[in-house]
Order: structure tokens, then C-alpha cells, then sequence
């Protein structure tokens, strides 16, 4: 299995006036295509630091980032952009849904920005995914007509829509009670069977327990890097 | 369901060119539904937009219904007129010994020296202006008695309501023949028809052989023009004047005796020349000076004046174009306070919508595209204050005339003209552009990670 996500030797330094904070003190990481890989770590512990270099929303101080033999380490604004919408699909803790669209206009909107035109076939797309994460009959709803489950659920249609080679989670379950977070963690699980790479941050351990692998971090550094052989939703 | 059933991403279209359009299109729908989530808000932050441009049409419009006005009470006078009086010099006054005879002004010579200026000068209407009184049977009016020639009536746009202005026969023949005013008329012959009745004037018989119709009186300005009114008028031939009456006003006071010779009070000149051109207006000048020249050579004193009412009219068409800067200037500063208003929600706007600026940014959206969004939204806004205060100026313009003349009995004249809406609208659009811009750049380059944070 090829790696669709590579860092080698990931640095990451923030500047606040004279005091250098070093977060990410030189990541190597690899990820094969069809992994579904937990984050873990403390806070402060550079998952999240992790999180946004790896969803193009931030550049690395140092290092390189291959996405899929792209080298978007170095990137400019605009690219990364092209980036996001075409090959990334984001999950968010607190959905992230925009509240004046319906659920179809909040699922089409990354194809917006990478420049597909909106018509029928568009629509049945946006449709079928509605669809599939139960949302059928909620198609015109808007998000705050709907439950966090449901929420989360249009979210994670949204970030299929593109056809993402990488999925981003940070925390999809934070905001949701455990049995809302099982119904989310079987959805992800599905996407994975159907050869989805996912990547979640997470720290609660019993949603790690879904994941095949379950990379710790602590201080910037790889603290552990464990294959967990029997995910639960692969029992 | 499973993934694999999905249909598949539609591929991106082929390249038409047509892209960026699209996108806009998406955009303007996405703004106007934004701004009507917040009616009011969108209302109140474009108040100031509508009331500029509304401003600035019915202010248009007013000043340009006036200024009209103006333009045509000169042209009514003639604008290629010259007008050549005799006035009595400050000196002679100051002497008033008794039984004086002040002897001034044009004399019939002048006349003659005018009449060589040959083509330029299509009409002179020589005139003499006596105070009469004019009777008939026991009633009595107070009017204006001018001795002239038939190019008067031209010259001054006097139309006859029955009967006939003088003509060249009666002034040849020196018949005594009159024509009288509108308003003198009425008083004189409040029953009968005047038509081939005889009125008295200063102890002599003029058959009426015309009455004018009513004409409105023509605005005067300082010095130059007096105002006149023609009502009250009454118009006998030059030549008959001459014989009957000569150049000599004597007037009694108390204790003292004087008198006025003139033999010309006014020489009314047309000179034959488009004042539309500038051509036109230059002969007329030229005229102007040249008879300035023959009078200034064979009068000792200066008991004459030479008033060119094409100066007014280029006075009032410069007055027309200062009041029009002015209320450009009016204009671009409330259209400027307008756009601080924009920019100042529109600000507020970016502030309050970061979180979905951050979420945008995370799904892909580029710089650009935060951009247009904030900057269709803030054109949209002005572009519609900007219509509707077209729309409210439209109103008033139709809507106040009327009111002013039930409340104050004033007349309002308004022209409505296209300028001034199209660059109002224009300039709204603009202003959306122009404050627009700075709020959307704020938005585009917040960054997508802290925007996400952001409640």
C-alpha cells in the first residue's frame, strides 16, 4: 500500500514577538491509502497544529508534506485552496454547517469552490449522499432544524462530495452523546470499509478504539504508533 | 446505502469563458438572500445612499426647472437683442435750477448712424416714453405711452388679440392710430369693446385699432434692465409722437418747473445671428461694442447705455453651471457619508461572519472568492439604495410642486433630465465598489485557522 499522507521531518514554530514557540519538533509520518488513523495527545501536544498542516490550512516552518506525491508543503494561499476543495473533505467537532443554507446547499458547497458547475448532476449527487447519511426527507431543512447527529451527518456529506482521496476529523464525536457518537463512528467505519482514508483527532479512547491505527503525540513528538488489529467497528 | 452508489463528482466544465460569470451570478443570489435575512439592517446601512441620491435628483431637478425659466424669460426678452437707452446723466440732476430743460440722450441722428450698420441688424425699433394719461369718456388710467414703429410688437413678442399692431403706414402717414394693452384696455373699457373707439390722449384723439394679448411681464435685473410691463401699455406711431408731442417732457413740482428733452428713449436692436453658436453669440458682442464705439464718438457725455441681454443669459448659463458643481459637491459628500456607512456595517458584517468565513476558507474557498462575496453584497446594497432613492427623488420631484403651490402658492418649475440619475446610480455603484472593497480584503485575508475558532 502506496502512502497518500507523508511528512518528513515536520517542523512547526509560532512567533509571538521575541519568544519562539517550537510545537512540532520534526514529525516523520506516513499514512497508506485506506487507513483510518486516530490522533491522540494531551493538549498542547501538537495534534491539532498536526491537524491543520495536514488540511492545508497552514504551512509547516520546515519539513516536507506529500500529499499523494504532491509536495504542498510550499504551496501559496491559492493552491492550497485548489487543495481543499478538490482532495479534502473536513469533518468538524461543531459541524461547521453554514445556517442559512439548506442541508443540499451546505453539501454542494465545496464543489462550488473548486469550479464545478451546478446542475442536475450535481444535485443528484448532493442528493445521494443526503441520502445515504439519512437525510432524505431533510433535504430542504436548515441546520438549526436539526439534531447534532443530524448535523454532523450532513457534515459528513459534505466532506464526501468532493470525492476526497483524504478524510479530515477533528473530534467528530466531541459535541455528541455516546450513543449519537457510535452512529457516527459506524458511518466513518463504512466510508473506511469502502476504501476511504480517514485521519481524526481525537482524545477520548473508547472513539480511538474504532480506528486501525493510533498514533499518540506528546511535546511534538510521536509518543507512540500502535496498529490496533480489531477495530471495534470491524469485529 | 453505499458510498459506491453515489453518482459520481460531475466533471468541472469545459473552459467557456464563462466561468467567472457564473460564479458572479451564484454570488449575487447568495448576497441579496443574505441582506434579507437582515432587512433592516441592509435599510438602515443604505439610508444614507438613498437619501443622497434622491437629493441630488430632486435638487436637480429644481434647480435645473428654475434655471429653465430664467433662460426663458431672456430668450422671451431676445437673446440677440441690443438694447440702447438714453439715460439722463447724474451731473444735469444735480443742477435742478428752476425752469430747466434737461436735453440728453439718443437723438434721431443716432438712429440714422445705426441704420448704416447695414445686414447685421435685421430689426431697430426706435421707442419714446412718455408718462400719459389715457382716457376715455369719465374714466381714467395711468399708463405707459410709447411711440414706436411696427418691429415692436416682433421684437418685444407682443401679439395682438383683435385688430392689428401698428404698421409702416401709420407711421409714415403719422396717423393717429394706437394699439392698447391688455390690462389698459380692461380698465378703459370695461363694457364696450374698444376696437374703432377713440381714446384721449394728453388732450388728443388716437383711434384703438388693436388690443394686445395679456403678456407676462419680463424679470429685470439691477441697473442694467429695468422690469417691464407691457399691460398697461399704450402705443402710438414714432412719427406721429414726433409731430404731435415733440421731445419734451415738462414736468410740474412744486415750486419748480422742469423738463426733458429726448427725442429717443430706447432703440431695441435685433441683430441677426443664432445665439446657440458661439458664432452668434460673438456678432451680437461684436454689434454691441461697435454701436458702444459710434456713440461713445459723437456724445460728449455718456447719456446712454448699450445692455446686451445675452450677457444675462451667459450670466445665468454660468450660474447654472456653478449651482451644478455645487451639487455635485453636495452630492459626492453625502454619497461619501453613505459609503462610510456601508463600510461600517459591512465591517461589523465581516466581524460577525467570520466563523463562516473560516468554514468557506476550510472547504476552499480562495481569497478571491471571500472577496467577491463581500464586495457583490456591498455593490448589491448600493445599487438597490442607489434605485431607491432614484425612486424617492422621482417623488419628489413630482410630489413637491404641487404642495408648494397649495401651502405657499409658490411655482415650483422642475425638470426632470437622465444625467443626474444615471450618475447617481453610477456613482452609488461605485461608492458600493469603493467601501465595499476594504471590508472584503479584511475578510479574504483573515486566517481560515483563527477564523474556525472564532464564535
Amino acid at each position: 500500500m502506496a502512502a497518500i499522507v507523508e511528512v518528513q521531518d515536520l517542523i512547526k514554530n509560532y512567533y509571538m514577538g521575541d519568544v519562539t514557540v517550537n510545537v512540532l519538533k520534526g514529525l516523520d509520518l506516513a499514512f497508506d491509502e485506506g487507513d483510518f488513523v486516530s490522533l491522540m495527545g494531551p493538549s498542547g501536544s501538537g495534534k491539532s497544529t498536526l491537524m491543520n498542516i495536514l488540511g492545508c490550512l497552514d504551512r509547516p516552518t520546515e519539513g516536507n508534506y506529500y500529499l499523494r506525491d504532491r509536495d504542498v508543503a510550499q504551496m501559496s494561499d491559492n493552491q492550497l485552496s485548489e487543495v481543499r476543495s478538490t482532495y479534502l473533505g473536513f469533518i468538524f467537532q461543531a459541524y461547521n454547517l453554514l445556517p442559512q443554507y439548506t442541508v443540499v446547499e451546505n453539501i454542494e458547497l465545496p464543489l462550488v469552490y473548486q469550479g464545478v458547475p451546478l446542475d442536475s448532476r450535481t444535485k443528484d449527487r448532493c442528493i445521494a449522499l443526503a441520502e445515504m447519511v439519512g437525510l432524505g426527507t431533510r433535504l430542504d431543512h436548515r441546520p438549526l432544524q436539526l439534531s447534532g447527529g443530524q448535523q454532523q451527518r450532513v457534515a459528513i456529506a459534505r466532506a464526501l462530495v468532493n470525492d476526497p482521496q483524504v478524510i479530515l476529523a477533528d473530534e467528530p464525536t466531541g459535541n455528541l452523546d455516546s450513543r449519537t457518537s457510535v452512529e457516527i463512528m459506524e458511518m466513518l467505519t463504512e466510508l473506511n470499509k469502502a476504501g476511504k482514508t480517514i485521519i481524526m483527532v481525537t482524545h477520548e479512547n473508547d472513539i480511538a478504539e474504532w480506528s486501525r491505527r493510533v498514533v499518540r503525540l506528546r511535546d511534538g513528538m510521536v509518543e507512540s504508533d500502535v496498529r490496533n488489529e480489531h477495530p471495534l467497528g470491524f469485529r | 446505502m453505499d458510498i459506491r452508489d453515489i453518482p459520481p463528482v460531475p466533471p468541472l466544465a469545459a473552459a467557456t469563458g464563462f466561468e467567472g460569470l457564473h460564479k458572479l451570478r451564484r454570488s449575487f443570489v447568495l448576497a441579496v438572500r443574505s441582506l434579507w435575512l437582515h432587512k433592516l439592517r441592509a435599510f438602515l446601512s443604505v439610508l444614507g445612499i438613498i437619501i443622497g441620491t434622491s437629493a441630488v435628483i430632486a435638487l436637480m431637478a429644481f434647480g435645473k426647472g428654475s434655471m429653465q425659466d430664467a433662460l426663458e424669460d431672456i430668450k422671451r426678452q431676445g437673446a440677440t437683442n441690443i438694447v440702447v437707452r438714453s439715460v439722463k446723466p447724474p451731473d444735469e440732476g444735480a443742477t435742478a435750477s428752476r425752469s430747466f430743460v434737461a436735453s440728453y440722450g439718443l437723438k434721431t441722428l443716432d438712429l440714422t448712424r445705426m441704420g448704416t450698420f447695414g445686414d447685421s441688424i435685421s430689426k431697430m425699433v426706435p421707442m419714446r416714453v412718455f408718462p400719459a394719461e389715457v382716457r376715455y369718456l369719465d374714466r381714467m388710467s395711468n399708463g405707459r405711452l410709447v411711440a414706436t414703429t411696427e418691429d415692436y410688437a416682433a421684437v418685444n413678442k407682443l401679439v395682438p388679440m383683435s385688430g392689428r399692431f401698428l404698421n409702416e403706414e401709420d407711421n409714415f402717414r403719422k396717423l393717429n392710430h394706437c394699439v392698447l394693452g391688455a390690462g389698459l384696455a380692461d380698465k378703459l373699457f370695461p363694457f364696450e369693446d374698444p376696437m374703432g373707439n377713440s381714446v384721449v390722449i394728453r388732450t388728443q384723439e388716437y383711434r384703438v385699432v388693436g388690443i394686445l394679448a395679456d403678456r407676462m411681464p419680463t424679470g429685470g435685473t439691477g441697473g442694467s434692465q429695468a422690469a417691464e410691463d407691457y399691460n398697461n401699455d399704450v402705443y402710438i406711431p414714432f412719427e406721429t409722437a414726433k409731430v404731435r408731442i415733440g421731445a419734451t417732457v415738462v414736468i410740474r413740482s412744486s415750486g419748480s418747473r422742469g423738463g426733458e428733452k429726448v427725442e429717443v428713449s430706447q432703440v431695441t436692436l435685433t441683430v441677426d445671428a443664432d445665439f446657440e453658436t458661439s458664432e452668434g453669440r460673438e456678432k451680437v458682442r461684436a454689434v454691441g461694442n461697435a454701436i458702444k464705439g459710434m456713440l461713445k464718438d459723437n456724445h460728449l457725455r455718456e447719456d446712454w447705455a448699450v445692455s446686451v441681454p445675452l450677457d444675462r443669459l451667459e450670466e445665468a448659463e454660468r450660474a447654472q453651471a456653478r449651482f451644478t458643481s455645487l451639487l455635485v459637491l453636495i452630492a459626492s459628500i453625502s454619497l461619501f457619508v453613505g459609503g462610510i456607512g456601508i463600510m461600517n456595517i459591512m465591517l461589523a458584517t465581516v466581524t460577525e461572519r467570520t466563523r463562516e468565513i473560516g468554514i468557506r476558507r476550510a472547504l476552499g474557498a480562495k481569497q478571491r472568492d471571500i472577496i467577491v462575496q463581500f464586495l457583490v453584497e456591498a455593490v448589491v446594497q448600493t445599487t438597490v439604495g442607489g434605485l431607491a432613492g432614484l425612486l424617492f427623488g422621482v417623488i419628489l420631484v413630482f410630489g413637491l410642486p404641487p404642495l408648494s403651490q397649495f401651502f405657499f402658492d409658490t411655482n415650483l418649475p422642475a425638470q426632470l433630465s437622465w444625467q443626474p440619475m444615471a450618475l447617481s446610480v453610477g456613482v452609488s455603484i461605485v461608492v458600493g465598489v469603493v467601501f465595499g472593497l476594504y471590508p472584503a480584503w479584511r475578510a479574504a485575508k483573515l486566517d481560515p485557522i483563527e477564523a474556525l475558532r472564532h464564535d
